[in-house]
């Protein structure tokens, strides 16, 4: 076996090998996809999103006009309650302000 | 119904995209079967899958609880909590509804109940569940943090 076609059969065609494996494995990878993912301290820009079971129970009150939003504005909050006669914040010992209102929850970073 | 009718209906409200014969069908144009908002949803940060996890998730707390459950993800003005709440109160039924506003961006998340909702979920509860779903979404899981709080939440709220 000539030093040609060693240098063939064991260097070119494994190499060929894998360069066309490699651009197959790029060409097939949806990057696009997994650069979507949410990761904490990078940016996100994505619209908000409101997630509801029944999608008709919300009220927006800021919607583009159409025919088929007419049927959400049912009953919008009183306008007195933009009104409303707002206390002081009340802060326990931790600092932390206490919810005014019946309203209740919780909150919480990361 | 006269064929007529049926070419008014079809233009009112069109079912498939054959709006000339020979032209492509529905599937070839998904976009004409979903609603603007809809659309978006699809661009957003959550694979179809997570969307349709979160959908079942949803309604399961719904329909177990009798409570309203919801769930926000985006940004909040500040002062953050008064944004939830308005939030909240856009809501049909806003005394049994549950907010859960997520904005990943200011990494910080609101559970808002409603007076009648918060009867069945105390606060330390709605607390719990927040501790988790922050937990999860600083590992980055935006999706599997919404679920396990729904879960909690609707665990904690019991049957209706």
């Amino acid at each position: 076996m000539s030093v040609l076609s060693t240098v063939l059969i064991f260097v070119v065609i494994p190499v060929a090998v894998v360069l066309i494996i490699a651009a197959l494995a790029m060409a097939g990878s949806d990057r696009g996809q997994r650069n979507r993912r949410y990761r904490p301290g990078r940016p996100y820009d994505f619209q908000p999103i409101w997630f509801l079971a029944a999608p008709e129970q919300v009220n927006r009150a800021t919607d583009r006009p159409g025919p088929d939003r007419r049927a959400l504005h049912g009953h919008k909050p009183h306008a007195i309650e933009g009104h409303a006669i707002e206390g002081p914040v009340i802060e326990d010992s931790s600092g932390a302000p206490v919810l005014p209102g019946p309203t209740g929850g919780a909150s919480d970073r990361w | 119904m006269t064929a007529g009718e049926i070419g008014e209906h079809a233009s009112e409200q069109p079912l498939t995209a054959l709006d000339h014969p020979g032209g492509d069908s529905i599937s070839a144009h998904p976009e004409l079967t979903m609603s603007d908002a809809g659309a978006a949803v699809l661009d957003g940060p959550f694979t179809t899958r997570q969307l349709v996890r979160l959908d079942e998730a949803l309604r399961l707390a719904d329909e177990e609880t009798g409570l309203t459950f919801s769930v926000y993800v985006g940004d909040l003005e500040e002062p953050v909590r008064r944004h939830a709440d308005k939030l909240h109160k856009q809501l049909d039924g806003a005394k049994q509804a549950v907010l859960i506003a997520v904005s990943p961006n200011q990494r910080i998340l609101e559970i808002v109940t409603g007076s009648d909702a918060r009867k069945r979920i105390s606060d330390r509860d709605a607390k719990l569940a927040a501790l988790s779903m922050a937990a999860a979404f600083a590992g980055g899981d935006l999706a599997g943090g919404i679920l396990s709080g729904l879960d909690q939440l609707a665990s904690h709220a019991g049957r209706s």
